[in-house]
């Protein structure tokens, strides 16, 4: 007993001798920025940017037709009563970056191989795969094919693959299969930014950028906050007195 | 007089913060008229966390049936503003402010609201 307590005590101290002759290393600086945290576009703010006004937009005929006909929730031509917006008609996902523009807040996970958004809206997510090649022929989704690769201190973000049926905000603003987005992402402070480049050669003229902000937001849990088509025609029943032409949970 | 017209230019910039919370709300420009406030004391006959957006009923007369039926924000963004799925509850005698709906419907969507210990609530 009293030798094993020797051993262990010259072992002790061979150890704490070598750690105060050698420096403990520095660990490594991470190799790109942390984007990683819960972040927000407050209602309201000024700040956190947004998309351009509609005539601001080089839509093309077709798409200029098509915003014209819909009927949105918010907006100058708003209709809720009527709305055609499939978020709210169907309770479809908003889609990519519609659900970004949303005022609720998303937390971003960044690994080596994946940064990943997860909204507390609807409990959506997207995945951006890191440095692997775009899918040559992805299926069309609700938040579309991410790759991203970094440039220096900013992540950019190459993505296609989005279904049609989707509106990119709130006031109706078309696009089709072949939507690409370009954004790159990258920390303004204590904010993260994302400048997103819209390409859609069958909506707009030529591409043309949105600028949002992010605030940082309070960490922590994430809410279950799923919204349901039963939900919608409960509240249309309740408020506008609209009856639900399908069975609705209560 | 310049301070009086700091505390209007305030009291608008406030006011608009409050109205852009309730714009919020899907529909709300159609639905309700967002240009008037009633402030009433009423009972709370049922109060509903659920999406899209929160349900308060009140009875102005201490009833038990709903007689004007009242929405809040969606449960993650009032949640920030203080309030919980046990904030109120049936039978509470509250004050609320809110936006009255348009054409005589009876509804509402709320602005602020007073609950029975006094403590005040924003939506």
């Amino acid at each position: 007993m009293i030798r094993h307590l020797v051993t262990f005590s010259t072992a002790a101290a061979l150890v704490a001798a070598a750690a105060c002759s050698k420096p403990a290393a520095a660990p490594p600086a991470p190799a790109h920025p942390n984007l990683s945290g819960s972040w927000v576009r407050p209602l309201g703010d000024r700040e956190v940017g947004g998309l351009p006004p509609v005539n601001e937009i080089p839509l093309t005929p077709w798409a200029a037709a098509k915003f014209k006909a819909e009927r949105p929730a918010a907006g100058e031509n708003q209709d809720f009563a009527n709305t055609t917006d499939p978020s709210l008609r169907y309770a479809d996902p908003n889609g990519y970056p519609r659900i970004s523009l949303h005022p609720m807040r998303f937390k971003l996970i960044q690994t080596d191989d994946y940064v990943y958004q997860l909204w507390e809206y609807n409990q959506n997510w997207r995945q951006i795969a890191l440095n692997v090649p775009p899918d040559p022929d992805p299926a069309l989704t609700w938040y579309g094919n991410a790759v991203g690769k970094w440039e220096g201190d900013t992540l950019v973000v190459d993505s296609v693959g989005y279904k049609d049926s989707t509106w990119l905000d709130a006031r109706g603003l078309p696009h089709t299969q072949d939507l690409h987005l370009v954004e790159r992402i990258h920390r303004m402070g204590e904010n993260l930014a994302f400048d997103v480049t819209f390409e859609d050669p069958g909506a707009f003229t030529k591409p043309w950028t949105a600028h949002l902000i992010f605030k940082p937001a309070p960490d922590g849990s994430m809410t279950e906050n799923i919204y349901t088509i039963s939900d919608e025609l409960r509240f249309r029943e309740r408020f506008l007195q609209q009856k639900a032409a399908i069975p609705i949970r209560r | 007089m310049r301070s009086r017209v700091i505390c209007v230019v305030a009291g608008t910039v406030a006011a608009l913060l409050v109205c852009t919370s309730a714009l919020a709300h899907h529909g709300a420009a159609s639905i309700y008229d967002l240009s008037k406030e009633t402030t009433i004391k009423a009972t709370v006959t049922e109060y509903v966390w659920t999406n899209p957006h929160v349900e308060i009923g009140i009875s102005p007369n201490g009833g038990t049936t709903t007689e004007l039926l009242l929405e809040l924000g969606s449960p993650p963004n009032i949640r920030n503003r203080g309030w919980t799925s046990r904030s109120v509850k049936p039978g509470d005698v509250v004050t609320v402010t809110f936006h009255p709906g348009l054409r005589g419907a009876k509804i509402g969507v709320v602005m602020k609201l007073i609950t029975a210990d006094g403590k005040e609530l924003r939506a």
